[in-house]
């Protein structure tokens, strides 16, 4: 017997609390009878609730026809014997053919309705993926390569490596990766269309080689387990409601010997001289409008404590502080400005605060500006990196 | 890699990428080597496709069916050949295996009637019946959810070749 056949391929449960009915994994019987116990499974919470069932196929990454036809047939089946019963199928943007082929179910049956989950259930995280953004993405990672292509080799960056990019954003620090280090093969990921459009663009046009940008949802992704040696996720636990499902996947597509790296900010941490207590002021209230959003920037420092609990070893923590005296003092100023337009415009304005609070907010970010274009000033945004092992 | 093949209709050039062939005997000897077959295969033809994990995925899940048709006509004897090219955004599969006088029948038909304007509505009706999905269903669910164009073709030895083009880079997410 091979290792294969000792793997589950497939999981069916039923959470009563949520009325939801989920199966995951690879469905493909030869027969039906294989799928007993998870048919009977689903009969059983048909008989037990009311209103709405919900089906969630959204971790289901193959079913074969045979499969599709036994389950169908159960909930086309209760349709017709309950009309008052309504069934929503929630599948996955990321899957594709889920969506294509359950959502067939609903022109048989109208009380048969389909959700596709996509990036929308990250809360807040529009904010940040509008196209006018991307500029200001390129140039922080400019500013932040200049401390991580030093520090990536402390974290396990080797030449030759297969890694993955999980939340590459627009795939530049993927790109900087490749030409840097050299690794045999980069696996960019990303929830967000139109920055991969923009990274593939990019590749097309460099002639960039050896990057595989793939459409995924971090917290459910279909990469296997174990094929990575270096897993990267940066600047993006932070603004996930729930970091510890994202590290789990991270741990799980990363080989046992490998690493995952991190990194966070702790925007209350941000600094300037001159004008240091407008500007300590402004990232405190930055810091409180991502946690009205559910987004987490003051993260940095909890990176140890996520990767202890998600079961990494040998973790390894430092912090670097991109300042107005790395390169060009405008690149900084520029960074601030992008950040002060979606911060003290958007994102203030849905949570409703006042012109006055929103006028003391924009200025601690101007302030920000004053100190890093200032000829004596000083200006710094602190970045924590972080790093474990997943054991052999 | 071989060499560029041309298509002797006249359709579009196909460029050969990978094929696998094995004793129809070992083949279904296993159910389980449709999924291996199948998701081998789609791994090694996605590499450069622009999101290579979701065409992978998509393609492992056409190409299983395909598989698990010939699976189940449990011939003893011949060769079971995949074979995998492509032209642009469309990737076409052979998938040539043995089969008897009645079963090159059946098969002609099925695909005659996946060709036909009311694929969707046929699919629709085997879905919603009461009958066990067939091998026809199969094929019409590659029709109607993956856009696929499907033909069979003469092949030697007691064998059929069904030929299905699948546009998988073209599907929208």
């Amino acid at each position: 017997m091979s290792p294969y056949d000792l793997l589950p391929r497939f999981k069916a449960q039923y959470d009563a609390n949520n009325q939801e009915f989920s199966i995951s994994g690879v469905v493909r019987p030869q027969g039906i009878d294989e799928l007993g116990p998870s048919i009977a499974l689903l009969r059983d919470a048909i008989g037990r609730v009311r209103g709405v069932l919900y089906v969630n196929v959204r971790r289901l990454t193959q079913m074969n026809n045979a499969a599709f036809h036994a389950f169908s047939r159960i909930i086309i089946d209760a349709c017709r014997a309950r009309p008052e019963l309504k069934f929503v199928v929630i599948t996955s943007s990321v899957v594709g053919w889920t969506s294509r082929k359950f959502g067939r179910l609903s022109g048989i049956e109208p009380n048969i309705t389909i959700e596709e989950y996509d990036s929308q259930f990250y809360p807040g995280q529009g904010f940040l993926e509008e196209g006018r953004f991307v500029p200001i993405l390129r140039t922080q990672t400019k500013m932040t390569w200049r401390h991580e292509r030093a520090i990536l080799p402390r974290h396990g960056m080797r030449a030759g490596m297969v890694m993955a990019d999980i939340c590459c954003g627009i795939g530049d620090f993927a790109v900087l990766v490749q030409k840097e280090f050299q690794p045999s093969r980069i696996v960019a990921l990303d929830h967000s269309i139109s920055s991969l459009d923009y990274a593939r663009r990019v590749m097309r046009e460099f002639d960039i080689r050896g990057i595989e940008y793939t459409y995924g949802d971090a917290s459910e992704m279909l990469l296997d387990e174990a094929q990575f040696d270096l897993v990267t996720c940066r600047h993006s636990l932070q603004i996930f409601n729930r970091p510890e499902l994202i590290l789990k996947e991270l741990y799980r597509i990363c080989k046992p010997g490998g690493r995952v790296y991190i990194t966070n900010e702790k925007n209350s941490h941000c600094l300037g001289e001159p004008r240091a207590e407008s500007i300590r002021w402004t990232y405190n209230e930055v810091a409180k409008l991502f946690g009205h959003f559910e987004m987490d920037v003051e993260l940095g420092p909890k990176s140890r404590r996520y990767l202890i609990e998600a079961g990494f070893e040998d973790i390894r923590v430092e912090t670097f502080m991109v300042t107005n005296l790395d390169g060009d003092p405008q690149d900084f100023a520029d960074v601030i400005a992008a950040w002060a337009d979606v911060y003290a415009g958007e994102m203030a304005t849905r949570r409703g605060d006042g012109p006055e609070f929103v006028a003391r907010f924009r200025q601690g970010f101007q302030d920000h500006i004053f100190a890093a274009l200032h000829p004596k000033g000083y200006a710094g945004w602190p970045i924590w990196v972080a790093s474990g092992r997943r054991p052999q | 890699m071989g060499p560029v093949h041309h298509d002797l209709a006249g359709g579009p050039t196909f460029e050969p990428m990978i094929q696998i062939d094995m004793e129809i005997k070992t083949f279904v000897s296993a159910w389980r080597h449709c999924d291996y077959v199948s998701t081998y295969m789609a791994r090694m033809v996605s590499q450069n496709r622009s999101d290579s994990v979701r065409h992978s995925n998509l393609f492992s899940s056409a190409f299983n069916e395909l598989l698990e048709i010939a699976f189940r006509t449990r011939h003893a004897d011949g060769e079971l050949a995949c074979r995998v090219s492509r032209h642009g955004a469309t990737d076409r599969i052979e998938l040539k295996f043995p089969c008897v006088p009645e079963e090159r029948q059946f098969y002609e038909e099925a695909v005659s009637q996946v060709a036909g304007f009311e694929a969707s509505e046929r699919y629709l009706n085997s879905v919603s019946g009461d009958l066990a999905p067939s091998r026809e269903v199969a094929l019409l669910e590659l029709a109607v959810d993956y856009n696929a164009t499907l033909r069979v073709e003469e092949a030697d030895g007691g064998a059929i070749k069904l030929v299905v083009d699948l546009p998988l880079e073209g599907l929208q997410h």
